[in-house]
């Protein structure tokens, strides 16, 4: 093994160290070196990485989530990344190259693990048999990317710390830091969350509605009972056994429904993480009892006006002593409103908790569905580029084989751009190419180090990276850091922090902070006329292209089909599709989005289907009434329906308001998981979620209602006699 | 004097679990323009069904109802709707009113809904309000429905089936929640409109409510079996108790 072990002989000889295993990764420079169903593989960016099946120091888990103890020789699993945009089946052949030396490979499926999970820049990683490594260690081209993962049992993690110091290329990562890995999985996992709990509370209100009018249409009843001498608690516990058979009925139907669809959410958050499913059905049932524990409070609350009410009030459907409860708010003679409107918005602000209550459920779920439209648009917006250390431009690079050669020697960059201005040049495009570049370096204040990752532009000047404090460095001593590299560093704008380059170590000031997904949110960014020194710690996201004369979205897509022809590579974007490539979030949260669609569409229509319901039932009396006077069908069916509609303006309306800071406040939480990161601004599409969108609710509420409302004509000018 | 609502055979039945229930039997029926019909007869004889069969309430299974030269059987919902809200009032027994409109807005609400009515709102809340002068109830117009008395209410039903000028009046026991003062002031409207003209037809269970009529229909079983034609009635003491005297006596030979 060509592995340097001083390392983990150092870590030995340490006192409190029990443990000490190594990873080792050999690199497989590019997705061409895999060929599947007659294809070279151009599905992901990253370099990708082998692990060997005797070196299987953390646990390996399938996806059924079985621990991996081995693999067969002439086999592999793979993680996510892998195969990520690849419809690929258990079994299936790919043949590894190099050069020549071809490795025909089976594939075994998606293995789990916290250091090889998927994340923002995670590379592909492939588990073989120690065999099959062989072959790979033998014909690979270099071993410039090759590194290790040690891991250690220890005591005291400041030996550690220090010791390892002392190595340029290494650096320590506590066990809780690891979870760090599985943040975008969390995302998805917390939006999922997030949309549940929405759901349940939309659920509750609408139960509560159900059983407070169920219980008010037997007032007739219960104040018969009253009257012959049946206790309060004797009626009240009628209701509440009712309510009790009901619900537990519904729970365990809930329960049993909720085991597949539990499995399929959890699943689709799973992919790369392992998820403790032991408990779950012990979660279920708790969940079902506190769902009924909660229904009967419910219940318990909705029947506790049983006990203030007289029998004769009660006969009155629930009316105490005073005829009607409500007040006028409005005055029609005084109104140019058309009858139906001003009727409409009478009722409305006459019964100001319940329609409110209506418009918060409206509000929340055309927010839901906005709000991850405006996400999932940000999440691969060119707005984002910069905080991946891309410049926004109008063509990405990202094949590794093409800019490789600047991590074996930094100053290959020149050679790279020149190589990319000639390639532009032959295939008659005018434009300009540049590159941001990262190496890890030791960096000191004080008494703190860190290795820290230095980051510098070349070619284009990145005027997208902004300072969110201070300013960007504008002389060659100057650093921007991010927030949690000054936290690393105890440092704060205006200090000075030593930077070791290769050999040489210099001094440079501190002027402003900056936000970053980079690296976890752990960078310094350098003015351009620094020189930097390779290491085997590096990050780039390949060669930016901006393209002259600011040509149409046409043209470059014609651009970047001749730049793939010319560097015969697939891996040429827009800066947009990188930062979709680089996140991965932006399709899920899109999945998400229609899922909220569907959800809402759902939502909407139970929220109106039983609320109005449960309206027409109460006011049975007055729609009588209105038709025995000469209302027409037509008027009351435009009333009811009017009422539903307000409430969808109106959520509409406070949603539009609210929209885009909530998106803001939740982009930047959820970017401030990932990495170091503050003030992005959402991108939004004015048609989806201001047209759309709302249409889909308005819509919805429209064709509810009204079907709902028909229901009304079943009431009769005559049914005046048989009301109380 | 012009016939207002006419009529002839109506019959009308329920099927109640497959049971046919016969509620009213080949009725002949005439009212003319400035009648005050009052309907009477034991409980379950159909006088409330009479009068939302006659009124365009409910549909008759057999027979004609002719009002205002119309044939209503022949009318659709949307029309027979019209009919009922240009052309009738209607009092009940409850004051039924829409708790979410105040006293006056209850009463002008049927005018509003008008398309025969081209008065602007202002106007048409102005001759709500001259309505509620003339019952005495001017002072409550933007009360809420819940701070008036019983009485108060009843006399605000009336102005609001007096709003779109009818031609004619149907109350279902319009003093039945009341007590004799109240009602006493109640009848005495009704009694008022009548003399001014509109056509009242009341169902009731008292006979003090009935002798203030000009003719009293009575009711067994589905089917008219008697009439007393009483003449108008002129407010006086001395005649209303002759005409209750003369009202009862006639009710016990109908077996009341």
């Amino acid at each position: 093994m060509p592995y340097d072990c001083e390392l983990e002989d150092e870590l030995k000889a340490l006192d409190g160290v029990d443990y000490v295993g190594t990873e080792h990764h050999y690199c497989i420079e590019s997705s061409k070196n895999f060929t599947y169903k007659g294809s070279k593989m151009d599905n992901f960016i990253d370099i990708a990485y082998t692990i060997s099946d005797e070196e299987m120091y953390l646990k390996f888990y399938d996806e059924e989530n079985n621990t991996v103890d081995g693999v067969e020789k002439g086999c592999f699993y793979s993680n996510a990344a892998f195969i990520q945009d690849i419809d690929v089946s258990k079994g299936d052949i790919f043949e590894l190259s190099f050069d020549d030396n071809k490795l025909s490979l089976k594939y075994m499926g998606v293995i789990k693990c916290p250091t090889i999970a998927h994340e923002a820049t995670a590379s592909p990683y492939l588990l073989f048999d120690a065999e099959d490594i062989k072959f790979i260690g033998e014909h690979k081209k270099n071993d410039i990317f090759d590194d290790k993962d040690v891991f250690v049992n220890a005591a005291d993690t400041e030996k550690i710390d220090k010791l390892v110091e002392k190595y340029e290329n290494a650096y320590v990562m506590p066990r809780d830091e690891i979870k760090e890995y599985f943040l975008f999985d969390m995302v998805a996992a917390y939006i999922m969350m997030m949309i549940s709990a929405v759901l349940m509370v939309t659920v509750f209100v609408v139960l509560r509605f159900t059983i407070m009018f169920t219980i008010s249409e037997e007032y007739r009843e219960i104040g018969v009972m009253k009257a012959v001498g049946v206790d309060n608690g004797s009626i009240r516990s009628l209701y509440i056994a009712k309510y009790l058979v009901i619900s537990i009925v519904g729970a365990l139907i809930g329960y049993a429904a909720s085991l597949p669809l539990g499995s399929m959410m959890l699943d689709s958050v799973s992919q790369n993480m392992v998820l403790e499913c032991g408990s779950n059905a012990l979660i279920g049932l708790l969940s079902s009892a506190a769902v009924v524990a909660l229904i009967m409070l419910f219940c318990y609350t909705c029947t506790r006006r049983v006990n203030k009410l007289s029998p004769i009030d009660a006969v009155r459907n629930g009316e105490t002593g005073e005829r009607f409860k409500r007040k006028s708010l409005l005055r029609l003679g005084s109104s140019r409103l058309p009858s139906n409107v001003f009727m409409s918005i009478n009722d409305f602000v006459s019964a100001p908790k319940q329609f409110g209550i209506i418009t918060v459920i409206f509000t929340l779920c055309l927010l839901m569905m906005t709000l991850m439209s405006n996400l999932a648009l940000t999440l691969k917006s060119e707005n984002m580029a910069w905080l991946f250390g891309a410049a926004e431009c109008d063509a990405h690079i990202y094949d590794t084989t093409y800019f490789v050669d600047a991590f074996v020697d930094y100053d290959n960059y020149k050679d790279i751009l020149a190589k990319t201005d000639i390639m532009l040049e032959d295939i008659g495009i005018e434009g300009e190419s540049g590159m941001t570049m990262g190496f890890r370096y030791e960096v000191d204040h004080g008494d703190k180090t860190a290795n820290e990752f230095c980051y510098v532009s070349k070619g284009l000047k990145n005027d997208l990276v902004t300072a969110d404090e201070g300013t960007m460095p504008q002389k060659r001593d100057e650093v921007a850091m991010t927030g949690y590299a000054l936290d690393d560093l105890d440092a704060e704008i205006g200090d000075r922090v030593s930077i070791t380059i290769g050999d040489k170590t210099d001094e440079y000031i501190i002027t402003g902070k900056y936000s970053s997904f980079l690296n976890g949110g752990h960078g310094i960014f350098m003015h351009p006329d620094v020189d930097l020194v390779e290491n085997n710690n590096f990050q780039s996201m390949g060669v930016n292209i901006k393209f002259d004369g600011d040509p149409d979205d046409e043209t470059k897509d014609e651009y970047i089909e001749k730049i793939k022809k010319a560097i015969d590579s697939e891996k040429v974007c827009t800066t947009s599709e990188l930062v979709k490539t680089a996140t991965q979030m932006s399709d899920t949260l899109n999945s998400v989005k229609q899922m909220m669609m569907m959800i809402t569409v759902i939502v909407t229509l139970m929220i109106v289907i039983l609320m109005e319901r449960s309206f027409i039932s109460k006011e049975k009396g007055e729609i009588a009434l209105m038709k025995a006077v000469g209302i027409p069908n037509s008027s009351i069916i435009a009333q009811h329906t009017l009422r539903f509609v307000i409430s969808a303006v109106l959520a509409l309306i406070i949603s539009t308001a609210v929209l885009m800071p909530a998106s803001n406040a939740v982009m930047n939480f959820v970017s401030s998981m990932i990495g170091d990161v503050t003030g992005i601004k959402c991108n939004y599409d004015p048609l989806e979620v201001f047209f759309i969108c709302p249409m889909i609710l308005v819509g919805v509420t429209v064709i509810g209602s009204w079907l709902t409302a028909l229901y009304t004509k079943t009431i009769k000018a005559s049914d005046t006699a048989s009301i109380e | 004097m012009n016939t207002v609502l006419q009529a002839k055979g109506l019959c009308k039945t329920y099927v109640v679990n497959k049971r046919q229930n016969n509620v009213l039997k080949n009725i002949d029926l005439t009212v003319s323009e400035g009648d005050m019909v009052a309907v009477m007869g034991p409980s379950g004889s159909g006088k409330s069904t009479l009068l939302y069969c006659v009124s365009g309430m409910d549909r008759v299974t057999a027979g004609e109802v002719i009002f205002n030269g119309k044939e209503t059987a022949s009318l659709n919902d949307k029309e027979l709707a019209r009919v009922r809200l240009d052309e009738m009032g209607f009092i009940f027994q409850q004051m039924y009113m829409m708790k979410n409109l105040s006293v006056l807005d209850n009463i002008i609400f049927p005018a509003v809904k008008s398309k025969n009515n081209k008065e602007t709102r202002a106007q048409t809340e102005e001759r709500g309000r001259a309505l509620m002068k003339r019952l005495g109830i001017e002072d409550v117009g933007s009360n809420d429905i819940n701070e008036v008395s019983g009485g108060q209410l009843q006399r605000a039903c009336i102005c609001r089936s007096m709003i779109n000028s009818p031609k004619i009046i149907f109350a279902d026991e319009p003093t039945g929640a009341l007590n004799r003062s109240s009602s006493d002031e109640v009848m005495n409207e009704l009694l008022k409109l009548n003399n001014d003209g509109t056509t009242v037809m009341c169902v009731t269970h008292d006979p003090k409510v009935a002798a203030k009529c000009s003719r009293v229909l009575y009711l067994v079983d589905g089917s008219i079996v008697g009439e007393k034609v009483l003449g108008h009635f002129d407010s006086e003491e001395k005649s209303l108790r002759d005409r209750e005297r003369e009202l009862n006596g006639w009710l016990m030979e109908q077996g009341w």
